[in-house]
């Protein structure tokens, strides 16, 4: 068989050292020619048929970071010189990780596949390790939740590592689901309760991992035990500590809209439903035990320990679940839209915690009043449950997402949160305006369309443009915007502006990335294996991903992912053994692999 | 009337500046942040989308390009890194190419080789001349008085036949503007009185550039306000004093007074807009065409020769003044050849077209430029039944 090989370059960037991967095809067997087009070359696919004709080429591999950008070329000169267009194959370097670790190698046998003919995920199958059937589970909101339970309903140990002093996270902070106006905590709540019940989950809540270290199927993470400072067996939720504790701070559960004491429960429904107490914040803790402690005399229990330490435990494990969630973006650093400034400009998450009917106004939607604070002796804006309802609502879709200036992603969620967010508007406040300021619609999802269409029926003004500012003139917010459809600028007042911010990687990924030694997209996402093949896979052996931490998700997205992974660490616990790392994969031993397969075809 | 498409023009467009418009998605971003986007002329998202569809006649006869001021605020913002601000700067050099009825703006704009060549052909053929009738009429080594070399009657007689014919090409070029943004495609017409009523417009707009003021940051506009008190003094002097400009050598501060301030102000404004564009600072300098470069660099060479020449006279050096004055009228004659089909030309479109454009927001029956446009809500798409 005749061969010729052909490296293009889709885009810029690519960290595969082009020219080396050149002379290293030439030397395999079967390859006439390799040669190094560069980025984006123009093809001329009569050019390319007189090259394969006079080579007499009886397969051609396009290879580089996206080759299928220019397979239909060379499928069309290979079908003008007479050949077999199916004997166009591609090399992609991107789809089968050739921009992690070690680029260059990576991609020498991804080639080496596709000389042979051979898919890489066929002869790259890294060797089998026995496993610990233990499994830790870093992040316990939906996805955590989820795969934990999943494995240990089948009887397997699991260890649920959680940042926070409670599981849940993100979606126990929502009212309603989309498209469905599910209660979020009717579904959530029955599982973090058989979290905190399971025998054979260790629930390990205001924890974090410091350091993980060994191999696919035994890994030992070292965790840091914060001291909660409350004994979480004898705490019984009465919430006196909480009454007598001077110190206020703003609730991170109820984002920052609402205050809660130093000791404190982040939500009635917590799991582990006991109280803990911030260090930062402490009158105690900071003064070295020479001030307050009110709480310890109050409580009936005696199960407060204010000088309680960090502790340092130790977990040996077989696989890992990265289950780390997302943070939403800061809309403060777009400064046309006030946020910060007007105190009735607000995050979609602000805005879930003020609809949320356990939210801080029992679910009444009320624009910020000023208000005396008498402690600190300052005027502050804050969200009465009695204060006046906004008349109209405005909701500014893709803030901060595809956008090249902060994300240049979809965060896929926005949409449909804000069109639930118009359909709570309509539903609570009698008579209130409510506009979406949008880009594209993405209700893509089951449902979802339907949705949509239900919520415009609702009579929400659906304005298709970007607002460009939100402006204050006279105690009276504006929005000004251009609605592209009717070809004309639109300024409306409204009482409130809610912004659909996009989702970022939460906080700590990137040492999280290193401790495991995996690779990051460039904004921050997880890398999957394979998106296709094996979306919850790592190139690490034993390690998965599930829910937001991979790319942006919805719940059912999260939820589904999360099982699919459970699924992964089963399958190993019960063969007792799991794949290694791909990387430990020598490019002889791919070579010699690919080489096999076609012999035994 | 069928609408006929290029698909080409964008890459023509391409060719005067603009870089990423096929990148735009239509948010309407830059449209709303515009300090000058208003009805009914709500710009540059229409004009990007305009382009990507290849609308050329639309493009022929629109007005917007005209109304911008390049304050950068819908670039800065841009989601799509699209430069709506340059697409408008690219678009107002190709309405200059439209416009021009001798089709050689077109050239000049899209090789920089035809335009150097324009330049250094003129400048050579100006010289040339200026010697060898200065040669003719005088002394290489007298300035002015009996037997100077240029003797100023007539380098002023020169100047007049210079801006007849400057107004000839210039004013056809107006009258087409005129009928392509105010006549052609139009569906209701304006009324002769209205031009009468309104022409008031045109010197304030000439004068003040006040638009450019609302750009947000007055700095730029302080710097062409200067631009233009420098050029337009000087234009006065050289057009009715210049035999006592050129007097001397005992200075006239009647005169020359002015003539110091207009300098003054002009290679102020031009060290500020070359810095600007070298240093690629603020939205205009980020992206210079090869137009842009020679249009400042040739404003430079232009006023340093003027006060040079004029320094040398006082000085006494009748023969380096008379070396330096046939440079510094070569580069006139090269700048004024030039008007009709560069640049240049924007000192009468621009405040053509805010004539034109209060015209045609009056005949449309808009809000005027300055009122607050407060729309009526739109309507719900989908009310239910």
């Amino acid at each position: 068989m005749r061969i010729g090989v052909y490296i293009c370059q889709a885009e810029a960037g690519d960290p595969v050292n082009h020219e080396l991967v050149a002379s290293y095809a030439r030397n395999l067997p079967e390859v006439e020619v390799a040669r190094n087009l560069g980025i984006r070359p123009r093809l001329d696919p009569h050019e390319l048929a007189k090259e394969i004709r006079s080579y007499h080429f009886d397969r051609v591999v396009v290879a580089g970071d996206s080759p299928g950008y220019f397979k239909p070329v060379f499928t069309k000169a290979m079908a003008l010189a007479g050949g077999n267009p199916e004997e166009v194959r591609l090399a992609s370097f991107r789809e089968h990780g050739a921009v992690t670790a070690n680029p260059n190698v990576r991609a020498e046998s991804i080639l080496a596949c596709a000389t042979r003919g051979v898919p890489f995920p066929l002869a790259a199958i890294p060797d089998h390790t026995p496993v610990n059937p233990a499994t830790l589970v870093i992040g316990a909101g939906v996805a955590g939740i989820q795969a934990a339970l999943e494995i240990a309903d089948a009887g397997k140990k699991v260890y649920l590592v959680e940042r926070q002093g409670t599981i849940g996270g993100h979606m126990a902070m929502f009212d309603k689901t989309f498209p469905t106006l599910d209660c979020a905590a009717c579904i959530l709540t029955p599982k973090m309760v058989a979290v905190g019940q399971h025998e054979s989950i260790a629930l390990m809540t205001y924890c974090e991992v410091q350091d993980i270290t060994g191999s696919p199927g035994a890994y030992k993470a070292r965790i840091l035990k914060k001291a909660k400072r409350v004994d979480e067996k004898a705490c019984v939720a009465c919430h006196v500590c909480a009454e007598f504790c001077p110190v206020r701070v703003p609730s991170e559960f109820d984002n920052g809209i609402a205050e809660r004491r130093s000791i404190y429960m982040p939500f009635p429904q917590a799991v582990p439903n006991a109280y803990l107490v911030d260090e930062k914040s402490c009158t105690y803790v900071l003064s070295d035990g020479k001030k307050c402690g009110a709480c310890v005399k109050k409580c009936p229990k005696d199960c407060i320990d204010l000088d309680q330490k960090d502790e340092v435990v130790e977990l040996e494990v077989g696989q890992i679940v990265i289950a780390t969630g997302y943070d939403v973006l800061d809309p403060g650093r777009i400064e046309r839209y006030g946020y910060g400034k007007y105190p009735n400009v607000l995050t979609s998450l602000e805005f879930e915690r003020l609809t949320n009917a356990a939210g801080p106004t029992g679910g009444r939607i009320v624009t910020k009043v000023k208000k005396f604070n008498k402690r600190k002796k300052v005027e502050e804006w804050v969200f009465d449950p009695e204060g006046p309802q906004p008349k109209s609502v405005a909701i500014i879709h893709c803030v901060g997402s595809r956008d090249r200036n902060y994300n240049a992603y979809c965060s896929r969620v926005c949409c449909m949160y804000s069109l639930k967010f118009a359909h709570l508007v309509k539903e609570k406040l009698h008579g209130a305006e409510c506009y979406e300021f949008y880009i594209d619609l993405r209700a893509f999802g089951k449902g979802y369309e339907e949705f949509a269409e239900r919520i415009k029926a609702e009579g929400t003004y659906v304005v298709r443009g970007r607002s460009a500012t939100v402006v204050e003139s006279g105690g009276q917010l504006f929005i000004k915007g251009e609605d592209i459809l009717s070809d004309s600028l639109v300024e409306f007042p409204v009482d409130m502006v809610i912004l659909a911010v996009g989702l970022v990687p939460s906080e700590g990924v990137r040492d999280l990335a290193r401790m495991l030694g995996l690779s990051l997209e460039s904004d921050g996402w997880f890398r999957e294996l394979n998106y296709n093949g094996s979306p919850t896979d790592t190139e690490r052996g034993g390690v998965f991903v599930a829910g937001a931490c991979q790319a942006p998700k919805d719940i059912p997205d999260t939820v589904a992912q999360a099982s699919a992974v459970a699924a992964g660490v089963l399958k190993s616990i019960s063969r007792g053994t799991g794949l290694g790392s791909l990387a430990s994969l020598s490019l002889s031993e791919i070579e010699s692999r690919a080489k096999n397969l076609v012999a035994s075809v | 009337m069928a609408i006929r498409v290029n698909p080409k023009l964008i890459d023509e467009l391409q060719k005067y500046g603009a870089e990423d418009v096929s990148m735009c998605y239509h948010c309407g971003n830059c449209s709303a942040v515009c300090p000058h986007s208003q009805e009914p002329f709500v710009f540059p998202r229409r004009s990007l989308r305009s382009l990507q569809m290849g609308l050329e006649s639309k493009l022929r006869t629109s007005i917007e390009p005209w109304l911008c001021y390049y304050c950068g605020q819908c670039s800065d913002q841009c989601p799509r890194d699209a430069e709506p601000g340059e697409t408008m700067m690219s678009l107002r050099r190709w309405l200059i190419s439209q416009y021009d009825f001798t089709g050689l703006a077109k050239h000049f704009y899209r090789s920089w080789k035809a335009e150097l060549a324009a330049v250094v052909l003129v400048f050579v053929l100006a010289a040339a001349g200026l010697v060898l009738y200065g040669s003719s009429v005088g002394s290489i080594h007298v300035y002015d008085g009996p037997g100077a070399f240029l003797p100023s009657a007539a380098i002023h007689l020169f100047d007049f036949a210079l801006a007849f014919a400057l107004i000839v090409f210039l004013g056809v070029n107006a009258a087409r503007m005129w009928w392509l943004t105010m006549v052609k495609d139009q569906v209701k017409r304006a009324p002769p009185w209205l031009y009468i009523k309104r022409a008031y417009l045109l010197p304030v707009h000439f004068f003040s550039q006040m638009r450019y003021a609302k750009c947000g940051d007055t700095g730029p506009w302080l710097v062409h306000l200067s631009v233009v008190f420098g050029y337009v003094t000087m234009l006065v002097l050289i057009m009715v004093f210049l035999e006592a400009m050129q007097a001397g050598p005992e200075i006239r501060w009647s005169v020359h007074g002015f003539g110091y301030a207009a300098s003054a102000a002009l290679l102020f404004a031009t060290a500020m807009m070359l810095r600007a564009r070298a240093l690629k600072s603020g939205p205009q300098g980020h992206h210079t065409h090869t137009t842009d470069w020679m249009f400042l660099l040739l404003l430079a060479v232009l006023v340093a020769t003027g006060v040079l020449q004029h320094a040398v006279h006082r000085l006494g050096y009748q023969t380096a003044a008379n070396v330096v004055y046939v440079v510094h009228l070569s580069t006139v004659i090269t700048w004024f050849s030039r008007y009709p089909f560069t640049k240049w030309s924007h000192i009468i479109y621009r405040p053509l077209a805010m004539y034109f454009a209060e015209i045609r927001r009056e005949v449309a029956g808009a809000i005027p430029m300055h009122g607050v446009a407060t729309m009526a809500a739109a309507q719900p798409r989908e009310k239910a039944a």
